[in-house]
């Protein structure tokens, strides 16, 4: 299945953005959320950008005040996910400019609807930055 | 200055306003965005959910509001609240004619909805309409949403036009076509199965994208069935090729690196194709290669499809080049100062030593380093990878490793993993068995409420057994030695119920018998472990039974029994227990002190648990009774599945008797049996989980009245163990079941006589398992892990692994086979067979070592030969023999060999006649200067240190 999730959270443990390839209820969320977010806070810069969690496996990324998260399973190459969320990273900033977590949270669909185009069934399925935002900005002009 | 920025911003936005985007969505964006507490959020969230409540159930939203209201909804839900009231609304906005409202609605549906919520059928509609849109981005909105929420039963009513769109000319919608379909297959694969050639052939798709799409089911099918899609393999070598090349769009590029993801996703298919397959794996060595050669290293994502490479490399059939290449890469991460890379070195070299093992040793620092690293991922990786190197010569030090680390931490799920690797482990290599019962003990101790109850089993099995062979003392010394230790475990305030059942066992059965404890005193321990466990009722049965074979030593030996009054109350608070299991063991137990030492001595004869029982399978004795009744008019017996027509149900049973016969065992059709002595061979007990006690005593107490002592006898004579057997045997495999008839089941009681054949044959199975102390369980249960565990670790099992690795190999290929024999050479040598080769690599440290302690005491002794005899305990000497002579000139013998010593490694681990002496020898050792050292050294060496200036304390350390 490969990416089982992908969580955006601020330095102050606050979710962002939250988007999950398998069915969690609610309060399992939540519970997943506060305990993963405790544990990559918690890390040194020095440390892995991996972290070992229940079953899965969390590869995070911290650009300023905002820490990128994703679960994946055992099977993931860790690197390449860590890579993903730059790349993710990127189209955000090609997209907004200067991208930050105010970004996120104004246009919370846009980032939603840039991961649809990266991200299917738990699979990275497009990672060419026009490709992704190429819907995006002919709904834009549309409406 | 990021203050500022975010004023600039929030200006810039609320002058924007062309997002339409309202002051009141901005404020509530910015209050969330500026609460400085998880209370203070929820406030806001909760006067949010009345706002939208009301505001969603007017009825003259506009519609660019709804869209906003969504979009507050969804933040609801994100940050931990209920948004259900609002689901409906987000359902009615995928029927909008507006692109953007219609994806908006179709977002928030695939966050609120799972695949099974009753909203789910208002869409499907939606979808089927949607698909069939002029609007290319609209059927790309629906297929998104056709990914998360078709299930099973939905999928019928859109699957025609998600197969139609995979012909579509927007690339866009192949791209997620194929991933509908793809979702579909992992719904159901049934469901799709006529489909699957479509995958093939978006696999050859003008455009990338959805090549690349493609690859994703085609790396599900390819997990699956290998086979079907080895002629593919030419296709992803060339596509992997061209991308290499830099064929793909510009636009596909991350940080120079040439469409990286898409290079890795080929290279996860290749590994599995090329895995155990000599013809595929030749076509990949150039691109392999290449792609090796041309990696960025000082990039992450070369990096990334470096590591992919040595997957690659170590999964498929082995290359001397690449293998080189991959070492090398593996050194530069290792080296490296980045943790991740760290991690993903120790990851790679775990796979690669699996291959040549001789790898491990250039890395031993880097290695210890990663262990002592305060970095827990770091950590748990490298527990990993020493957890595949271990062999029987360094599972000391991992597993003490292991222990203190599981110790340490709080961590459930890791505690458990852990836990089940150290018995794995332990159960697997141990080189003793006292130091199996001590690991076992710690193991239990500290996560005794994480482990399988099997493991509990073995660790009795193991103390009752024995060594095996007829060597009395030693069992005697290791019975002796789990007494004195549980003895001292047993006054704990807190131990897992698992642990104090072994420990009641364990007293109970030999407590007595070495005369250096008195029956009062070991009685009185049980007492207060019952009395401090006095919740747990099966500890409590286990306690009293195990009084009552003391008791019954007791008098049997001729002695007066005295029962502690603590013991009195004990037996008297039971008598009148609600459990009626507990009942029944006080009774027997009052019962059986009432008896003279003649008929005590029969019923619980000493030390009988290793004994076979043999089983009347037939009832035979019955035969009689039920001729009588035939005769007088009785219905003949006609078995319960032919009855209820379930003649599955028993399968199902034997197949998965751990978890249904606990839910099963109280079946009506069970009572005729258990005044049947039902026994069966100790040794083969041991592969029935710890059952829950209840459950033989209702058997026995069922019949209690019908029959007098002889019921009394068989309750009480036969341990715990030995009643579940019956059960067992009627529950469990057919397999468990073949032991010869007996004329008449009441003979084997006690008597040794009547049963000698049966324990000459236990006796000599026993033998054999000494190392291996289920064999059973190797021979029938052996996981695929463990093969593989076998396979990567440098012993004697890496025969299997050379084995499993050639067998492709034709017997003309000679070429290869000398190709590669240095390798092997140099893996057997520099690892296990170091001892019998000592010329190859002479560890310069070691003979430091060596020289100094040889000055000392020993001068004309050879530290190799020494280390031969102390080290080399359970490895197959005449595996080393056999590779060592048919090596160099025989390879084909040597693929022979590698044959028989697998097989039979496999059925049972014979250890050389030695073991017993060495082991022996290992303790009055201790004194001795120049094999202490030398043990030392060589432990360290083996488990992958060699001794240097550099580190000094990592010594003191890992030897301590």
């Amino acid at each position: 299945m490969g990416i089982r999730f992908i969580l955006m959270v601020n330095k102050q443990g606050q979710t962002r953005l939250a988007q999950y390839y398998e069915y969690l209820t609610l309060e399992e969320r939540r519970a997943l959320e506060g305990e993963i977010v405790r544990k990559c806070l918690a890390r040194t810069e020095q440390q892995c950008s991996f972290v070992e969690h229940r079953n899965y496996k969390i590869v995070y990324r911290r650009y300023a005040s905002l820490f990128f998260l994703v679960g994946v399973d055992n099977e993931e190459n860790e690197l390449a996910i860590l890579e993903f969320i730059h790349l993710l990273v990127e189209t955000m900033d090609r997209h907004f400019g200067n991208v930050c977590e105010l970004d996120v949270m104004f246009h919370l669909e846009k980032a939603h609807f840039m991961l649809e185009e990266m991200v299917m069934n738990g699979c990275i399925v497009e990672t060419s930055k026009a490709n992704i935002l190429s819907p995006i900005q002919l709904m834009d002009k549309a409406s | 200055m990021e203050q500022l920025k975010t004023i600039g911003r929030e200006l810039a936005m609320s002058s924007q306003g062309g997002f339409g985007q309202s002051k009141e969505f901005l404020d509530l964006i910015k209050s969330i965005g500026e609460t400085r507490s998880k209370a203070e959020e929820d406030r806001i969230v909760l006067r949010e959910i009345d706002t939208l409540k009301a505001r969603l159930s007017s009825p003259n939203t506009p519609k660019f509001k709804l869209k906003e209201y969504l979009m507050r909804l969804i933040y609801v839900e994100m940050l931990g609240h209920d948004a259900s009231f609002g689901y409906i609304h987000a359902v009615k906005m995928t029927h909008d004619e507006s692109l953007s409202l219609k994806r908006t609605g179709y977002l928030a549906v695939t966050l609120f909805l799972n695949e099974d919520h009753d909203l789910i059928i208002l869409i499907v509609n939606t979808i089927q309409k949607d698909l069939k849109s002029d609007n290319y981005l609209v059927v790309c909105a629906a297929l998104n949403a056709v990914c998360r929420l078709i299930n099973e039963e939905t999928i019928p009513a859109v699957l025609p036009q998600v197969v139609e769109l995979l012909g579509h000319q927007k690339e866009a919608v192949r791209k997620k076509a194929v991933m509908a379909l793809h979702r579909f297959y992992q719904r159901s694969p049934g469901s799709v199965s006529h489909l699957i050639s479509n995958f093939r052939k978006r696999l050859c798709d003008n455009d990338p994208g959805v090549m690349a799409a493609s690859l994703c089911p085609l790396f599900d099918l390819i997990v699956i069935d290998v086979n079907s899609y080895k002629d593919l393999t030419v296709s992803f070598v060339n596509i992997l090729k061209q991308v290499a090349e830099r064929r793909l769009p510009k636009s596909y590029d991350y940080h120079q690196m040439p469409a990286p993801f898409i290079q890795i996703k080929l290279l996860k298919i290749l590994s599995l194709l090329g895995n155990g397959d000599k013809k595929s794996s030749e076509q990949m060595y150039t691109i392999l290669g290449d792609i090796i050669r041309k990696c960025d290293s000082d990039s992450n994502i070369g990096n990334a499809v470096l590591y992919e490479c040595i997957c690659c490399v170590s999964s498929i059939h082995p290359n001397p080049k690449l293998l080189e290449s991959a070492a090398d890469t593996i050194s530069k991460f290792l080296k490296s100062d980045s943790h991740n890379l760290k991690y993903l070195g120790i990851d790679a070299l775990g796979r690669l030593i699996r291959i040549s093992p001789e790898i491990a040793e250039q890395h031993q620092l880097a290695v210890i380093d990663c262990l002592e690293d305060p970095d827990d991922t770091l950590k748990r990786k490298t527990f990993d990878l020493l957890y595949k190197m271990t062999k029987s010569s360094n599972v000391e030090v991992i597993v003490d490793r292991m222990i203190d680390y599981m110790i340490s931490i709080n961590d459930h799920h890791y505690k458990t993993e852990i836990a089940s690797r150290c018995v794995e482990l332990a159960e697997q290599f141990a080189p003793s068995n006292q130091w199996f019962i001590q690991t076992m003990n710690k193991v239990f101790e500290h996560a005794g409420d994480l482990v399988n109850p099997k493991v509990a089993h073995n660790l009795m099995r193991l103390i009752a057994e024995g060594f095996g062979e007829d060597d009395d003392t030693a069992d005697s010394q290791l019975r002796s030695s789990a007494v004195e230790s549980y003895l001292r475990i047993i006054g704990e305030p807190k131990l897992p119920s698992n642990f104090l059942q072994v420990i009641c066992w364990v007293l109970g059965e030999y407590g007595t018998a070495d005369g250096k404890y008195s029956a009062s005193y070991i009685t009185g321990k049980l007492c207060d472990a019952t009395e401090a466990h006095s919740t747990d009722d099966t500890v409590k049965a286990y306690a009293v039974t195990a009084l009552m074979k003391i008791y019954s030593f007791e008098i049997a030996a001729g002695r007066k029994v005295d029962m502690l009054p603590e013991c009195q109350s004990l037996i008297e608070e039971l008598l009148a227990s609600s459990s009626t299991d507990l009942q029944q063991r006080a009774y027997e137990l009052q019962a059986v002190i009432c008896l003279d030492a003649r008929a005590v001595e029969n019923i619980m004869p000493m030390d009988a648990n290793c004994e076979d029982i043999e089983i009347d399978k037939n009832l035979s004795f019955l035969d009689a009774y039920v001729q009588e009744s035939l005769e007088k008019g009785a219905q003949p017996y006609i078995p319960e599945d032919v009855r209820s027509g379930l003649s599955n149900i028993s399968n199902f049973r034997s197949q998965d008797h751990e978890s249904s016969t606990h839910a099963l065992r109280f079946e009506a059709y069970e009572l005729p049996k258990p005044s049947v002595p039902s026994k069966v061979p100790s040794v083969l007990s041991s592969s029935a989980e710890l059952v829950p006690i209840t459950q033989p005593s209702y058997v026995a107490e069922v019949h209690q009245p019908a029959s007098s002592a002889l019921t009394v006898s068989s309750s009480g004579s036969s341990e715990l163990k030995l009643r579940l057997e019956g059960v067992q045997k009627k529950w469990g495999r057919p397999a468990f079941s073949s032991t010869t008839p007996s004329p008449s089941s009441s003979d084997t009681f006690g008597s040794n006589n009547g049963t000698t054949q049966h324990e000459s044959i236990s006796s000599t199975k026993s033998k054999v398992h000494n190392v291996s102390y289920d064999s059973r369980k190797q021979q029938t249960e052996v996981s695929s892990e463990k093969k593989k565990l076998a396979a990567s670790l440098f012993g004697g099992a890496s025969k299997s692994d050379r084995k499993q690795s050639y067998s492709g190999q034709k017997v003309s290929k000679t070429n290869s086979h000398a190709s590669d024999k240095s390798i092997i050479a140099e893996a057997t040598s520099s690892s296990d067979t170091a001892a019998v080769r000592p010329t190859s690599q002479p560890p310069p440290d070691l003979l430091d070592l060596g020289e100094q302690t040889v000055t000392s005491s020993a001068p004309s002794v050879d530290p190799f030969k020494q280390l031969e005899g102390l080290l080399n305990l359970t490895q197959d000497t005449t595996n080393l023999s056999s590779s060592g002579v048919s090596m160099p000139d025989a390879p084909d013998l040597m693929s022979i060999y590698a044959d028989m010593s697998s097989s039979s490694q496999s059925t049972t681990v014979a250890p050389p006649p030695n073991v017993t002496k060495a082991h022996l020898a290992k303790q009055p050792s201790k004194g001795s200067n120049v094999q202490e050292f030398l043990e030392k050294d060589a432990l360290v060496r083996q488990v992958g240190v060699t001794p240097s200036g550099q580190n000094p304390n990592l010594f003191k350390d890992l030897l301590d």
